[in-house]
């Protein structure tokens, strides 16, 4: 009887044992200090995994840079983190390991967010692509829908059967804005390109990603692009389908060394290391990151092209290169009006040129896109 | 269209199917084993690594079987050997899966394979409708579909298969004809974990090409209900993973025809559906369950 | 199954080491055990670096979810489905404070909030209940299943009537007006669900325990052809588990919308369903012990923040810890009705 339960226990140890050794093989050092403790100690959220290939892969590469460029500065990093109350504990936990500046990088981090940062109004917070801030949270995001449309002209040039195919996650403004912004690019120079959707539901489920790109393309759609945090399965999926990829969110050209043709990415890099800075320095009250900081071509170097690949002609180049230097010189704005939607009604009327803000509440897509909105709107 | 449905029916049911019939040779030996999920989960992850290291996806699949089997051993262990609550045991042992997965799987995220390739067969593959679906896949997608048949002889026309079928009907009549039930349990668990764990190669090696943590999206839990759904037959369970896959490919191609559904509908749709035809046979199933699965799913034995 | 299966020998004392052999069995040991544990569990936390509010805090979903389990469990029944009930509890919550506006005061609106929530998760296992009855389909099944459909119908509540029209479009929730809120208790973030979550303990253990229709469901649950044959009404009891497990569940739904989260999110909730389960069979289905359990489960999983930030392990990491400690027991219990025969 002794020696039964003596065995089990045995084992038990023995399994616990091996269990933990594996998990901690699987671990890397997350908090890496660098230099003296004078500098800042810097905690970053990200919703999804940081090597990613994409949302969550730009972000972290940009806190890896603060690092490198703030002498001092040590690193808090989480990832997975969901949108949730769950993410103020991580916060609390971030605080209490001596973070003084807090970066969450997903939207749904914004409420728990100012929930803690009620109770620190010592520690600095930023939020990215949040739409307001609180006394010590400050929030920034990029207009990526703007290289969004230069992609839409790559792929409006580049398609043979002017069909193209977006694969997104949920219908949220950002995402409505990307695919609008890409069929209107691609509709600018080829008025016979349409675009379709699919809305897969989900952030990152490479399974669905494949089936849905695999439908987009025996529905005959010869280049595709993305609104998912995760992009690497649909780029080698279209790959291997012998179609065209337009990247977003990462540079992810490696994976398609054919196909490729230029993506929307973040270069998140320079934009949090003056945020840290300016804050080191004790200059942050006031200043534009204290705010709703929200910045395109024109003003900063936070969204960028990724470099063409193989698949694009110099020429098709040359035209979207002119077209961004027309962004970066105020002359041209994706959404300026006339905007229709895809029932035949007038969103944004002839010469008007909606703000940021207003575009943040986009709930239709453009004529020329093939798919509904899955609510049902 | 409907050759869109009936090619995402095979790539998204192969990995169901293979998931579907593991749980069902555990359940046709008396065990349900709810650490299916967990089972796909270490498969998936440890082909994946595997092809990572050899450039093989072949030798991959080949590890893939092994990491399906081990969650599955631990599963009979605690089931068999320590008379475990069966579905307690079987959830413990897919929360161990995904977290030891989201542990070791962590680095191999950005990691890139080059996965099985179609291998066409000629003149079959151009067949109108069907051809892209059936006969042109990979290596994996190919076993997946005979899976289903293999299991139905298997049990239809081996001593083996019988032997099996007894011991998830009563224990004591296998006892007394001379073999092990207790043997013929561990075996039959694990050998249905390790089909599960191929099912997971087939989704990292053939489909995906990638490693995320919770690759499986619950596909384990499906397989759960598709075994039932099927009333324990293998065929059926084949079919049923199939249509499931075909729902969810309905639900894209609708989107891409411009349908305008809603499309969280059709994301349930595979999911009520399940439901529904269980509900209208399960009159025959009472009859059809392997008797010792009666003390998990009705104690008492209504 | 009692014949000479050679390959389990039967009887107690094969079972071999069981701790609570060890243990006096006085009454006033039954009571206080219970009690005392969940207590020791949080004086020893803070010696791992723990924060004890945000154990008891996370314990509150865990210790319904886990009654939601015990309490059709006696009358036999197996529900997995507390993660659907979860979000549909949620789901009528918010919908409800939708509905119904910021305007009435405190007592009125919290109550019929929670209520609500419960509703919704009576009405969601009412499905499986339904098919159980009517089409004689297995609700251990049905239950899961009804898991992934609930999951998207909160998608889809949060992607579209349930959206925030003030969130700019993001899929987001309203936040709950604060007359709709569960009362904080003045203790860091600690709201009333951890009181709210003991009281439920309490009523599932008397109606278990102490009450005739508690007896009655375990006959039910132990051998329903007998129970039929002494005049039982077998199928009335069935549903009634059934309802109730799915509206304690509802409630740790609505009670995590008004406690914790304050606003419907996509991703709440995400597992409790199954931690409860796991939770449940952690301490053999009885209801006195259920919070002792949860706090356990909910210790570790806010540990996970510290192996993630501090060691860089994944959150998930804190699965394999849970998953341990629950095989662990179950393998040192063993059980008489449901193991492998």
């Amino acid at each position: 009887m002794l020696k039964r339960s003596s065995k089990w226990l045995a084992f038990v140890a023995l399994a616990m044992l091996s269990a933990f050794g594996v998990t901690a093989c699987g671990s890397d050092t997350a908090t890496s200090t660098s230099g003296d403790a004078e500098g800042q100690t810097v905690g970053f959220l990200y919703v999804g995994p940081k090597n990613d290939f994409g949302y969550n892969q730009a972000a972290y590469e940009g806190s890896l840079e603060v690092e490198k460029n703030v002498p001092g500065t040590k690193l808090i990093q989480a990832e997975n983190v969901p949108e949730t109350s769950e993410a103020s504990r991580v916060m609390e936990k971030m605080i209490k390991d001596g973070a003084t500046t807090i970066f969450a990088t997903s939207y749904g981090h914004l409420q728990p967010m100012l929930a803690v940062a009620k109770k620190h109004p010592e520690v600095t917070f930023e939020h990215q692509g949040g739409v307001k801030s609180g006394a010590n949270v400050g929030t920034y995001f990029g207009q990526i829908y703007e290289a969004q449309y230069l992609t839409g002209m790559a792929a409006g040039l580049s398609t043979k059967s002017n069909k193209l195919g977006y694969v997104v996650a949920v219908p949220i403004p950002q995402t409505l804005l990307n695919i609008n912004a890409f069929e209107l690019g691609a509709q600018s120079v080829n008025p016979k390109a349409k675009t379709t959707v699919v809305f897969t539901g989900s952030w990152c489920d490479p399974a669905k990603q494949k089936e849905a790109a695999d439908t987009l393309i025996q529905g005959g759609a010869d280049v595709l692009s993305q609104h998912q945090d995760c992009t690497k399965t649909i780029v080698e999926t279209t790959e291997k389908a012998g179609a065209m990829s337009v990247g977003y969110h990462a540079d992810a050209s490696s994976l398609a060394p054919n196909g490729w043709l230029t993506g929307s990415v973040w270069n998140w890099g320079p934009l949090y290391t003056d945020i840290v800075k300016t804050i080191g320095e004790g200059k942050w009250k006031g200043s534009k990151y204290d705010a709703d900081y929200r910045v395109g071509f024109a003003d900063s170097d936070v969204i960028e092209l990724a470099p063409f690949g193989s698949a694009v002609t110099p020429e098709v180049e040359k035209q979207v290169l002119a077209k961004q230097e027309e962004m970066k010189a105020k002359d041209f704005y994706p959404f300026e009006g006339p905007v229709v939607d895809q029932a035949g009604k007038t969103q944004i009327p002839k010469g008007e040129n909606p703000t940021p803000a207003e575009l943040e509440t986009t709930d239709y897509l453009v004529q020329g896109v093939v798919g509904k909105i899955p609510t049902g709107k | 269209m409907l050759e869109a449905i009936i090619l995402g029916a095979v790539s998204y049911g192969a990995c169901l199917i293979f998931a579907a019939e593991g749980e069902l040779i555990a359940e046709r030996s008396g065990i349900v084993n709810l650490g299916t999920e967990g089972s796909i989960l270490c498969g998936a992850l440890l082909s994946f690594m595997v092809t990572v290291w050899t450039g093989s996806p072949y030798i991959g699949a080949i590890f893939g079987l092994v990491g399906g089997a081990l969650p599955a051993l631990l599963h009979a262990f605690m089931v068999v050997g320590r008379k475990a609550d069966q579905l307690a045991s079987g959830l413990a042992i897919t929360f161990l899966g995904l977290g030891v997965t989201a542990a070791l799987g962590k680095s191999f995220v950005d990691d890139k394979i080059n996965g099985m390739d179609a291998i066409g067969i000629p003149l079959l593959k151009d067949i109108p409708l069907i051809g892209s679906a059936f006969f042109d896949q990979d290596i994996l997608t190919y076993l997946a579909l005979l899976v289903g048949p293999a299991l139905w002889w298997f049990f239809k026309r081996t001593r083996a298969g019988l032997i099996l079928r007894a011991t998830g009907e009563s224990g004591d009549v296998v006892y007394a004809y001379g073999h092990s039930p207790r043997k013929v349990r561990y075996l039959a668990v694990t050998a249905g974990g390790a089909l599960a764990g191929l099912g997971g190669a087939q989704l990292v090696l053939a489909t995906t090409l990638n490693w995320t943590e919770n690759i499986t999206q619950g596909r384990g839990f499906v397989a759960v209900a598709l075994v039932i759904f099927a009333s324990w037959l293998p065929l059926r369970a084949a079919g049923g993973a199939l249509l499931f896959g075909a729902a969810f490919a309905l639900n894209l191609v609708l989107q891409t025809e411009g349908v305008g559904i809603p499309s969280f509908y059709l994301l349930m749709l595979p999911y009520v559906l399940t439901l529904i035809v269980l509900a209208v046979t399960s009159k025959g199933q009472k009859q059809m369950m392997p008797a010792g699965l009666k003390a998990v799913f009705a104690p008492g034995g209504t | 199954m009692s014949a000479p299966d050679a390959t389990v020998t039967t009887g107690e004392e094969s079972r071999g080491f069981d701790p609570r052999a060890w243990v006096p069995t006085g009454t006033w040991f039954k009571i206080a055990a219970p009690i005392a544990a969940p207590l020791l569990i949080l004086l020893i936390i803070p010696l791992f670096g723990i924060d004890v509010p945000a154990v008891i805090t996370r314990s509150v979903p865990f210790i319904l979810a886990a009654l939601a389990v015990a309490l059709p469990a006696r009358a036999g029944l197996i529900n997995v489905g507390g993660e659907g009930q979860i979000f549909i509890g949620a789901v009528f919550g918010a919908a409800f404070v939708k509905i119904v506006g910021g305007g009435l005061p405190l007592p009125v609106m919290l109550p019929m909030v929670l209520i609500a929530g419960t509703i919704g998760g009576a009405l969601w296992v009412g499905i499986a209940a339904f098919l159980k009855a009517y089409f004689n389909v297995n609700e251990t099944i049905a239950t899961l299943l009804l898991n992934y459909v609930a999951l998207y119908v909160l998608s889809y509540m949060v992607n579209g009537a349930l959206k925030d029209p003030e969130s700019y479009g993001f899929a987001i929730g309203a936040m709950l007006p604060d007359s709709a809120l569960l009362p904080q208790l003045g203790i860091s973030t600690l709201s009333i669900g951890i009181v709210l979550a003991v009281l439920m303990t309490i009523a599932v253990w008397l109606l278990l325990d102490r009450s005739r229709w508690g007896f009655r469901a375990k006959v039910v649950g132990g051998n329903p052809e007998a129970a039929r044959r002494g005049g039982f009404a077998v199928n009335r009891t069935v549903v009634t588990a059934l309802l109730l497990g799915g509206a304690i569940a509802g409630f740790a739904g609505v009670v995590e919308l008004a406690g914790t989260e304050l606003q419907l999110r996509a991703q709440m909730a995400t597992g409790f369903g199954y931690i409860g389960f796991l939770c449940a069979f952690l301490v053999a289905q009885r209801a006195a012990w259920i919070p002792a359990g949860a706090m356990l489960l909910a210790a570790i999983s806010v540990y996970g923040d510290s192996l993630q930030l501090d060691f860089g392990l994944p959150a998930a990491s804190v699965y394999v810890v849970m998953a341990v400690i629950v095989l662990f027991v179950l393998g040192m219990r063993g059980t008489k009705t449901k193991g492998a025969n």
